[in-house]
C-alpha cells in the first residue's frame, strides 16, 4: 500500500498582533489523506480552516510544521504544481473567457493544442461545453463555480483543495452543485480536501469528516462516513446520515459556545 | 456615443447668446461665423493646415513619449516600494506645479524648436498616465494574484497574465486624462515664441482681437480633444471587450 498523498505534520500558523503575543490561528494540525479520499473539514466560523488550506497550498507560509505531498515536503508557492485550488469566490479572471480561464494553469506548460484539448475536456466534464467563449460576467454563479472547478482540475493535480466553493450559491444551486461534484469526483477519482461550514454537505460528499475546534483551530475529532457510494440525496434521510449530522452539530455547537467566551461571533 | 443633438443644441444656444443677448461682435461671435471662417481656412485659403499639423505632431509625440515613460515607471513604482518612496516626492512636486511655470525655463534650455514643445506636452501627459498605471497595478485584486500564485505562475507570467491585463482599464483612464492635459500643453508650448501651431494661432488672434480666428483655434482644440477620446474609446473596446457589457445602462 502506497503512503498518503497528503500529510500534514504539526502544522501551525501564527500571526503577529502588534503585542508581544502571537495570534494563533491553528495549532499542531496532523492529518493524513489517502489516495482518492474525499475529506471534509468543518468547524465554527473563524476556526482557521480557510487559512489552513491556504497554508497547505503555499499561499501563506506556515509558522512551523510541514506539508508533504507523496512524501515530499512542500516549501512555499515555488514548488511544482501538484495542487488544484478551488477558490471560495469563483475568482475567474474577468478578461478571459471560460476556456481561457481554464487554460490558465496549463498554457505554457503544455503544447497549445494539447492544452486547449484538455481544457475543453474539463469544461465538458463540468457540464459547460458550449460556453467556452463566454466571459465570467455572462455566467451564473453556479456556472462560474463550474469553471473554477475545471480550472483546478485541468492541471491534473495530485490533490484538489476546495475552499467553501459553494458558500456563495443559493440553496437550490448549491444542492445541484453538490450532486455535480459527486459525479465529477467519481469520474476523476481525485484526492480532495473540502472546506465547508455546512455539515450535511460535508457528510454527503465525504469519506471522512474532520471537525475543527474553535480558535486556535485543532483537529477535535474525525468521523468516517459509513455510507456507500454512489450517493444521491436519498441518503440524507438514512438514519446513519442523520445521526452523524447530529453528532457533528453537537460538537460544533460546543465549540461555538466555548469560543464566545473570548471572541464574539 | 456621440450625440449629434447635444452638439447641435449647444451651438444653437451659443448662437442665440451671441445674436440676442450679447449682440456685440467684438465680444462674442455666432458659431455660424466661426464655422464659415473654419471652412474658409480649411478649403479656401487652406492656411489652417500648417498650424493643425504642427500642433498634432507635437501632441502625438508628447503623448507617445509620456506613455512609453509613464506606464513602465508607474509599474516599477507599484512593484517596488523602494522606488516608489524615492520617486514619489519628486513626482508629486512636478505633478502639482503648474506647467506654465516650467515653460519659460524649458524654452530657455532647449530653445524654441520642437524638442522643448514636445517636452512641455510630455510633462503634461506623463503624470496622469504614470499615476494611473501605478494605481492600476497596486489595486489588482489580491484574489487574482492568489489565483496566479496557486497555479504557480512565474513572476514574469504573473505580470503578463494577471497584473498587466488587470491594469489596462486604469492605464486607458490615465490616457484619457492625458489627452486633455496634453492639449493644454500644446497651447502653452505654442504660446511662447512659436511661429505656427494652434496655440500660436489663438495667441496671435487674441493679440489682434480677431475673434473668428481665435474661436476657430479653440474649436479645433475641442475637436482634437473629442477625437482623442473617441480614439481611446475604440482602443478600450478592442483591448477589453469583456468590459463593454459591464457598463451601467
Amino acid at each position: 500500500m502506497a503512503g498518503p498523498v497528503l500529510e500534514l505534520r504539526n502544522l501551525t500558523k501564527e500571526v503577529p498582533t502588534g503585542n508581544r503575543e502571537q495570534f494563533v490561528i491553528f495549532k499542531d494540525i496532523n492529518l493524513s489523506v489517502k489516495e482518492g479520499e474525499f475529506v471534509s473539514i468543518v468547524g465554527p466560523s473563524g476556526c482557521g480552516k480557510t487559512t489552513l488550506l491556504r497554508v497547505v497550498n503555499g499561499l501563506l507560509p506556515p509558522s512551523s510544521g510541514q506539508t508533504l505531498i507523496d512524501g515530499k515536503e512542500q516549501t512555499g508557492a515555488d514548488h511544482e504544481l501538484v495542487m488544484g485550488f478551488v477558490f471560495q469566490g469563483a475568482s475567474l479572471l474577468p478578461w478571459r473567457t471560460s476556456l481561457k480561464n481554464v487554460l490558465l494553469g496549463v498554457e505554457g506548460r503544455k503544447p497549445p493544442k494539447e492544452a486547449e484539448e484538455i481544457a475543453r475536456y474539463y469544461l465538458n466534464l463540468v457540464g459547460l461545453s458550449g460556453f467556452e467563449n463566454h466571459y465570467p460576467h455572462q455566467l451564473s454563479g453556479g456556472m462560474q463555480q463550474r469553471v473554477n472547478l475545471a480550472r483546478a482540475l485541468v492541471v491534473d493535480p495530485r490533490i484538489l483543495l476546495m475552499d467553501e466553493p459553494f458558500a456563495a450559491l443559493d440553496a437550490q444551486t448549491r444542492t445541484f452543485m453538490q450532486l455535480e461534484l459527486l459525479r465529477i469526483w467519481s469520474q476523476t477519482k481525485k484526492t480532495v480536501i473540502f472546506i465547508t461550514h455546512m455539515i450535511s454537505e460535508a457528510i454527503l460528499l465525504s469519506d471522512r469528516v474532520i471537525v475543527f475546534s474553535h480558535r486556535p483551530g485543532r483537529v477535535r475529532s474525525e468521523f468516517p462516513v459509513p455510507l456507500a457510494r454512489p450517493r444521491n440525496l436519498d441518503i440524507k434521510s438514512d438514519h446513519r446520515f442523520v445521526e452523524l449530522e447530529n453528532v457533528v452539530w453537537k460538537q460544533i455547537e460546543e465549540e461555538v459556545k466555548a469560543a464566545v467566551g473570548f471572541a464574539k461571533l | 456615443m456621440l450625440k449629434p443633438i447635444s452638439i447641435f443644441g449647444g451651438l444653437v444656444l451659443w448662437h442665440v447668446l451671441a445674436i440676442r443677448v450679447i449682440n456685440d461682435t467684438s465680444l462674442l461671435i455666432s458659431p455660424l461665423v466661426v464655422i464659415a471662417k473654419g471652412y474658409d481656412m480649411l478649403f479656401v485659403t487652406a492656411d489652417l493646415y500648417p498650424h493643425l499639423y504642427a500642433s498634432s505632431w507635437i501632441f502625438l509625440q508628447g503623448m507617445l513619449l509620456a506613455t512609453l515613460v509613464g506606464v513602465p515607471v508607474g509599474f516599477v513604482m507599484a512593484l517596488n516600494p523602494a522606488v516608489r518612496d524615492y520617486v514619489n516626492p519628486w513626482m508629486t512636486a512636478l505633478y502639482t506645479t503648474p506647467r506654465i511655470a516650467f515653460a519659460p525655463v524649458i524654452l530657455l534650455w532647449f530653445g524654441i524648436d520642437m524638442a522643448s514643445k514636445v517636452l512641455i506636452v510630455f510633462l503634461g501627459c506623463v503624470f496622469p498616465i504614470l499615476i494611473n498605471s501605478f494605481y492600476g497595478m497596486r489595486v489588482v485584486s489580491r484574489e487574482f494574484v492568489e489565483v496566479g500564485r496557486s497555479f504557480r505562475l512565474s513572476r514574469g507570467r504573473l505580470f503578463l497574465k494577471i497584473l498587466l491585463p488587470a491594469s489596462v482599464p486604469f492605464i486607458l483612464a490615465g490616457l484619457r486624462l492625458a489627452v486633455g492635459r496634453g492639449l493644454t500643453g500644446v497651447a502653452i508650448a505654442e504660446w511662447f515664441g512659436a511661429t505656427e501651431g494652434l496655440g500660436y494661432l489663438i495667441f496671435f488672434a487674441g493679440q489682434t482681437l480677431n475673434l473668428p480666428i481665435l474661436f476657430v483655434g479653440v474649436a479645433v482644440f475641442a475637436i482634437l480633444g473629442i477625437a482623442g477620446f473617441q480614439l481611446l474609446k475604440i482602443i478600450e473596446d478592442l483591448a477589453s471587450p469583456w468590459r463593454k457589457e459591464l457598463a451601467v445602462k
